[in-house]
């Protein structure tokens, strides 16, 4: 039986190992478009896409706020699995200000986090339990908690850059107009194309209850 | 080998190059060729779709705009190896100011730098005409800080609530603003919606308020005023060695084929910014010109011009709600127009909402990682409050030696040598520039201290990366021993040559160019539309 003490250690050392996901949108080392391979990638295989949507269930439930209510994470959730189904690896990056070179996207961050969801529940099941998603929400926390203990925290990284797939998801929940809605308490619904005229007025409020 | 003639040939299809073909093609019946080395651009129909992935992923909105082997290497900070129709106007920001009278006049007014061969108004007119091609949406300034001859052609991007708390807070420092101006519609207008404030203005406007210059090219395309010949790389530019007259351009088609092109002309325009202008000219040596094209003065590439910037993010005690138009801003020419004084500094300032220090974060206070609610609560906190962006742009002064050089290391398929670019400070800038930096530092200080507020952090262009909104290579002037191209952009070597827009510049100010590479442009279209009607 594992010990609580060795269970924590053991689940920090989940993130490390996984493929580096790039950067969006800043400088990044350039990634050689025809290193397939290299990559991680098989340019004639079909890409697999999709998540196993229990543990991923269990995974958002314990980090998106449950402020958001069930459909509201639900919702979330969806819209995280959309956007890892549709990237395009290695398309070409927006070559704007600051620097010449055509730079590339990095590979599939998407195989590096499906094996982070094997992995919890492998650990939940070493602790002797049936598995990540039947653990108790503090419990769920508190793992994943221990797994993300030498991430960074000062802000939250883009989506792509995430290096474990909670901290995408969190990501890629928290980029988007709806959460930036929440935070500020108002309806701005930032980087959504809206009337120009509504800009001179303050923002309306939003209201905070969960969707039903 | 493919054959092509006209009265008129343009080498370029950047923003320059289009409202010049507009402008010179209601001046004059002559045929009119434009030549891009390029694919056609992202069609207007993708760019919904184009914007969305550039959002989701960060993928370039204008895939395939770029030759692989056609770039420039050196500090390129603001060029961009765009080659597409439409050129590297097709991801700008439309942010659209002049230049100030100050700009033509530093050598007689400062002694520093160089006058231009006109002054700034004689440039109004032209100003004007590129802002209503364009359609620009601004107000004027106080008078004395923001002369013009004419009212702008639409009206400004409202002051939106969070800049119009800016507003007074720059007031309070004692500074005088006003909304930005900007080639997007205020109201919709020359078969182009309204600005949506979608934010994206940069990269991509997915409604088409943004203006570019395909929306140029497809009109004339469509009046069959011009043709547009695309995949086609002009390699050289052939010149009687006897009159000077260029006789013709040769190059090849950029596809797979390769096929060599001839191009034949009455009128050659370089409107092919400020790297591949002279790169072309230079290129372009024969035994009768062996340095080159128009380049007896030696200058051809020499004098590349620029800005660097100050960048600072306050903290201020107001509420502001980021997110309501990011890219849209207030803007003051106050310290553009300045007395002499014993030390040289002009700049630009601009203030915009942001977000900085307002983002959600894995860790609270306690250093511990927070997830749900808990995590959700402590970024309604951090998001309370506001954080404003401010930054100017200084005028840095071009050294000779600030220059684009073939490099023999990098070619092309062709075998053409790749331009090398790199910047130099005139020794007054080079001497000037940490108290310049200072300067903007102190006058941020005292903006924050004005409003309350604090410095969250500050800083500088990164120096190694070059110059920003850059110009030369082809400066004017009236003597052809000091400058490539006269007054109006004519080859002081070649009477039917002529170079437009940004590499004709001798200067760039301290604000962003590109509405007056236009209007240099423009001014050049007219002298061509006299000498060819």
């Amino acid at each position: 039986m594992t010990t609580r003490r060795g269970f924590l250690k053991t689940a920090g050392a989940l993130t490390a190992g996984v493929a580096t996901v790039g950067t969006v949108g800043t400088a990044c080392d350039v990634k050689d478009p025809s290193a397939g391979n290299a990559t991680g990638q098989d340019n004639g295989a079909e890409r697999v896409r999709g998540f196993d949507r229990v543990l991923l269930d269990a995974v958002a439930t314990a980090v998106l706020p449950a402020s958001l209510g069930a459909p509201g994470i639900r919702t979330a959730t969806d819209a995280f699995v959309a956007w890892a189904d549709g990237y395009e690896p290695v398309a070409e990056e927006m070559h704007g200000y600051g620097y010449a070179d055509i730079r590339y996207l990095p590979a599939d961050p998407s195989p590096a986090w499906r094996a982070q969801l094997t992995a919890l529940d492998l650990l939940a099941h070493k602790h002797g339990t049936d598995g990540f998603s039947t653990l108790p929400m503090a419990q769920r926390q508190e793992l994943l908690g221990a797994v993300l203990r030498d991430q960074r925290g000062e802000r939250i990284p883009a989506p792509l850059d995430a290096n474990h797939v909670a901290i995408a998801l969190l990501a890629h929940w928290s980029s988007g107009p709806d959460a930036w809605d929440r935070a500020l308490g108002a309806r701005v619904t930032p980087g959504v194309c809206r009337t120009l005229g509504d800009a001179t007025r303050k923002p309306l409020p939003v209201t905070m209850e969960p969707k039903a | 080998m493919i054959t092509h003639s006209a009265d008129i040939v343009i080498v370029g299809s950047g923003i320059t190059a289009a409202l010049m073909a507009a402008s010179l093609a209601e001046k004059t019946t002559k045929s009119i060729l434009v030549v891009e080395a390029g694919k056609p651009t992202t069609p207007f129909a993708e760019r919904v779709r184009a914007r969305e992935r550039w959002k989701a992923y960060g993928e370039s909105p204008w895939q395939q705009d770029h030759l692989d082997d056609q770039n420039a290497t050196g500090t390129t900070w603001g060029f961009s190896p765009s080659m597409n129709v439409g050129g590297l106007a097709m991801h700008w920001g439309g942010v659209s100011p002049r230049y100030s009278p100050e700009d033509f006049r530093l050598r007689s007014m400062y002694g520093v730098g160089s006058d231009w061969p006109f002054s700034y108004d004689d440039l109004d007119p032209f100003y004007q005409e590129a802002e209503e091609r364009m359609g620009v949406a601004g107000e004027q300034g106080p008078v004395a800080l923001d002369p013009r001859g004419k009212p702008y052609p639409l009206p400004p991007l409202p002051i939106n609530y969070n800049l119009a708390q800016l507003q007074q807070w720059a007031t309070k420092a004692g500074i005088a603003t006003w909304s930005n101006p900007s080639a997007k519609n205020s109201v919709a207008q020359d078969g182009r919606a309204q600005c949506q404030r979608c934010d994206t203005c940069y990269p991509i406007c997915p409604t088409g308020a943004k203006y570019s210059p395909d929306f140029t090219w497809d009109a004339l395309v469509a009046r069959k005023r011009i043709t547009l010949v695309t995949e086609t790389l002009v390699r050289k530019l052939e010149a009687d060695p006897k009159t000077g007259r260029i006789t013709r351009a040769t190059g090849n088609r950029t596809t797979a084929s390769g096929e060599e092109v001839t191009i034949e002309g009455g009128t050659f325009v370089l409107a092919a910014g400020f790297v591949w202008s002279p790169h072309l000219l230079l290129l372009s040596k024969s035994s009768a010109f062996p340095d080159g094209l128009a380049n007896r003065s030696g200058l051809v590439g020499k004098y590349l011009a620029g800005h660097r910037n100050v960048n600072a993010y306050l903290r201020l005690p107001m509420e502001l709600f980021p997110g309501i138009n990011v890219q849209h801003s207030l803007v003051s020419k106050q310290f553009m127009r300045v007395p002499r004084s014993s030390r040289y500094l002009r700049h630009d300032l601009r203030i915009w909402e942001s977000s900085v220090g307002r983002e959600p974060r894995l860790r609270g206070d306690d250093g511990q990682v927070q997830f749900g609610d808990a995590l959700m609560k402590d970024w309604q906190q951090r998001a309370k409050g506001a954080t404003a962006r401010v930054r100017g742009y200084y005028d840095v002064l071009p050294d000779k030696d600030s220059a684009l050089s073939l490099d023999a290391k990098k070619s092309n398929r062709f075998g053409d040598p790749m331009p090398n670019v790199s910047f130099k400070d005139a020794p007054e800038s080079a001497a000037l520039k940490e108290w310049q930096e200072e300067q903007l530092r102190e006058l941020f200080r005292t903006m924050a201290k004005a409003g309350g507020g604090e410095i969250l952090r500050m800083e500088n262009s990164a120096n190694d990366l070059g110059q920003e909104h850059p110009v030369g290579g082809c400066r004017m002037g009236t003597d052809p021993t000091q400058s490539v191209v006269d007054a109006h952009g004519r080859a002081h070597d070649h009477e039917n040559l002529w170079v437009a827009g940004a590499p004709a510049q001798p200067t760039a100010s301290c604000c962003n160019g590109t509405l007056t590479f236009v209007a240099v442009g423009l001014r050049t279209a007219a002298a061509i539309g006299g000498a060819a009607v």
